[in-house]
């Protein structure tokens, strides 16, 4: 069971209270970085395809913008991966796994992704090695490991964008379907009181 | 209007039936809340229904397609993955509150003598529910599908002699596979409307014996009240409070119900880490694992379960009314509930040195609850009457004796 969403979810809570929420701008910026990232970097060896390009518009994306991150692919074609899966398997041994549902299908989700990818290290042996992963078949694609203090810094926000566009990609309904709940609750919450106090005026015949 | 009715009701028992069995429907007028969860149990088994006929219209039941189907439902299907988190929640949902139904069942001794019949009814309907929902669960052809599957199944080899034949015949097939899916497709869609014709035998059970109460008396006729409207409302509200907590996982956490590991899509080839049932198979599945050979796991998991229907016998307490004036069974009821518990969690865990004694002494004292009861509850009988009782359970119950006699 992912008792980590039900964490998560107290953690935004408090973080609604406490103010530090992102404005909703932040988010939509970030999830824009992170979808660059994604198509940029990522799908190069993996597959998205619980996506389709016109996903995007979704994400804010002007239909120019879209066209230039498919490139020949069509509007509605799902993002697959760029290299064929025979030569990723050649290359590395293994088929890297689709990224469109990663963020539901690890322990620990978004959180997970963001401290895989950053998690690369120059192991004393002189080879690349990952903490959160020992002895993955992925390259440190983000430089993590070599990367000098400064430069750390950015792949760090580069990585936090990626994550949390995997994240939205996992569950794209996420937001209508919260903003639904809402109405939903207050509603039941509503119908609920009534039925109690009903139920108080109907109860009271008995007396 | 009027004279349509008089025309129905003299070709069908119409009004006597909606008469008889709702709004005049004899009731005890102190049932509590705890005697909502029937109701609550027929408001999910309609909310499955629903939603899975719905399911189904985009679901494709075939092993190259099944996990995708489920995305597209998620992603594409207009409110699809309102219907789809409805139904996965709805599951968890529904033996929630067939558990806690049971264990108003268990506390108040509600099995007892006249309602063995409406018990065994209700052990009927659980076991028809834990089929379907172990079908069900293979049906999104995720990792923890497919090896629950082949786990669950590879469990019917402890069968004497035939036992490998019985798996090959359960799974189409030597492993599960595509075969599988569609036969288990086809038998979850078919098991609920089993499940509806038990419940209907379930509620003419009940209305026969009529419902227990919290005193355990047998009440007299001047404490029933009208189902309607007084429990149809007290259902209702009910109904609300439960909406709120079942809605709240829908909108707010719908994943908390699906293990991560079951957004990988099945691979034959890679055995997950650890192999989890849904919760509410965990207590099951620890009593399985804590026995060392297959057969007796297997043995001692199926009792855990059908033993329940031996409780009108093995409580041989002729005390009127449940744990209330039992100390001994009130004590035992609890102590059981935590055993429960316990074996839950040690279900959820991999079986490793600490929990797997626990998981051990928990299966222990499970049975023993029930091995204990017939001893436990005569010689609470004879103390409790040394004791002496409140009169009229005292009354009630030196009646229980002679009538035995
Ligand atoms: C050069 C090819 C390549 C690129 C580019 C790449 N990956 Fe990977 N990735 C792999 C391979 C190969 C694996 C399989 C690793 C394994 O199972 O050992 C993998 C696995 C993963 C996993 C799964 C780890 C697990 O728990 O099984 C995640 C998450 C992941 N990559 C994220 C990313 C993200 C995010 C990006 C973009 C920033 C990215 N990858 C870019 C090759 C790549």
């Amino acid at each position: 069971m992912n008792h980590f969403r039900l964490w998560a979810l107290f953690a935004s809570l408090a973080c609604t209270m406490n103010g530090t929420a992102l404005a909703a701008g932040d988010k939509a910026a970030i999830l824009q970085r992170g979808a660059h990232v994604a198509t940029e970097v990522c799908n190069a060896c993996h597959s998205l395809k619980y996506l389709k390009y016109s996903d995007f518009l979704k994400l804010g994306f002007t239909k120019q913008q879209v066209d230039v991150m498919r490139g020949d692919r069509n509007m509605g074609d799902p993002l697959i991966a760029q290299m064929a899966p025979g030569d990723a398997l050649a290359a590395f041994g293994i088929v890297p796994p689709d990224l469109s549902l990663m963020a539901k299908a690890r322990e620990g989700g978004v959180g997970y992704i963001d401290s895989m990818i950053t998690g690369f290290y120059t192991a004393a042996n002189g080879n690349t090695d990952n903490h959160v992963f020992p002895g993955i078949k992925m390259p440190d694609i983000l430089g993590i490991s070599q990367a000098d203090p400064t430069s750390r810094k950015a792949l760090l926000v580069k990585a936090e964008d990626v994550s949390t566009f995997l994240g939205w990609a996992a569950d794209p309904m996420a937001e209508s379907r919260e903003n639904l709940g809402y109405a939903v609750m207050a509603y039941v919450f509503v119908l609920t009181v009534l039925l109690y106090l009903l139920k108080r005026k109907i109860w009271k015949r008995l007396e | 209007m009027k004279k349509m009715i008089a025309w129905i009701d003299a070709r069908f028992p119409l009004t006597h039936f909606i008469k008889h069995e709702l709004t005049d429907y004899p009731t005890p007028r102190n049932l509590s809340y705890w005697w909502g969860f029937g109701f609550l149990a027929g408001f999910v088994l309609v909310i499955q229904l629903v939603t899975g006929i719905f399911l189904a219209m985009h679901y494709k039941a075939d092993s190259n397609l099944a996990f995708d189907s489920v995305q597209h439902i998620m992603r594409d299907v207009n409110y699809g993955w309102l219907i789809r988190y409805l139904h996965s929640t709805g599951a968890s949902a529904f033996f929630a509150v067939i558990y806690i139904h049971m264990a108003r069942t268990l506390y108040y001794g509600s099995y007892r003598r006249p309602r063995e019949l409406l018990w065994w009814t209700g052990q009927g309907l659980l076991l028809l529910m834990m089929a379907t929902a172990f079908m069900g669960y293979l049906l999104p052809w995720g990792q923890m599908s497919y090896w629950g599957a082949t786990v669950i199944t590879n469990l019917f080899s402890a069968t004497p002699i035939i036992g490998d034949q019985i798996v090959i015949w359960l799974r189409g097939g030597f492993a599960v596979d595509d075969p599988t899916l569609t036969r288990f497709f086809s038998m979850h869609y078919l098991f609920p409307f089993l499940i509806s014709a038990a419940a209907v035998i379930h509620l003419i059970a009940l209305h026969t014996v009529r419902s227990s109460n919290p005193s355990g008396l047998n009440l007299s006729d001047k404490d029933n009240i009208p189902f309607h409207p007084y429990f149809t409302i007290k259902d209702l509200f009910g109904l609300g409070v439960f909406m709120l907590v079942y809605f709240g996982i829908v909108f707010f956490d719908p994943e908390l119900v699906i293990d991560v590991t079951n957004n990988i899509p099945a691979n034959p080839m890679q055995t997950p880490a650890d192999i989890v049932p849904e919760w509410y198979f965990l207590p099951f599945y620890a009593i399985l694992r804590a026995v060392p050979d297959l057969i007796g796991g297997v043995v001692a998991m199926a009792l855990s379960v059908l033993i329940f229907a031996a409780l009108p016998y093995l409580d041989r307490s002729r005390i009127s009314g449940g744990a209330i004036y039992r100390p001994v069974y009130r004590t035992m009821f609890y102590v059981f509930i935590v055993d429960i518990f316990v074996l839950g969690y040690v279900g959820a865990h991999p079986p490793e040195s600490v929990l797997k004694v626990v998981g051990e002494v928990a299966t222990a004292i499970y049975f023993s609850t029930f091995l204990l009861l017939p001893f436990l509850s005569r010689w609470e009988e004879g103390y409790l009457l040394k004791r002496g009782l409140p009169v009229e359970v005292m009354e009630m119950t030196q009646k229980e004796i002679e009538e035995a006699r």
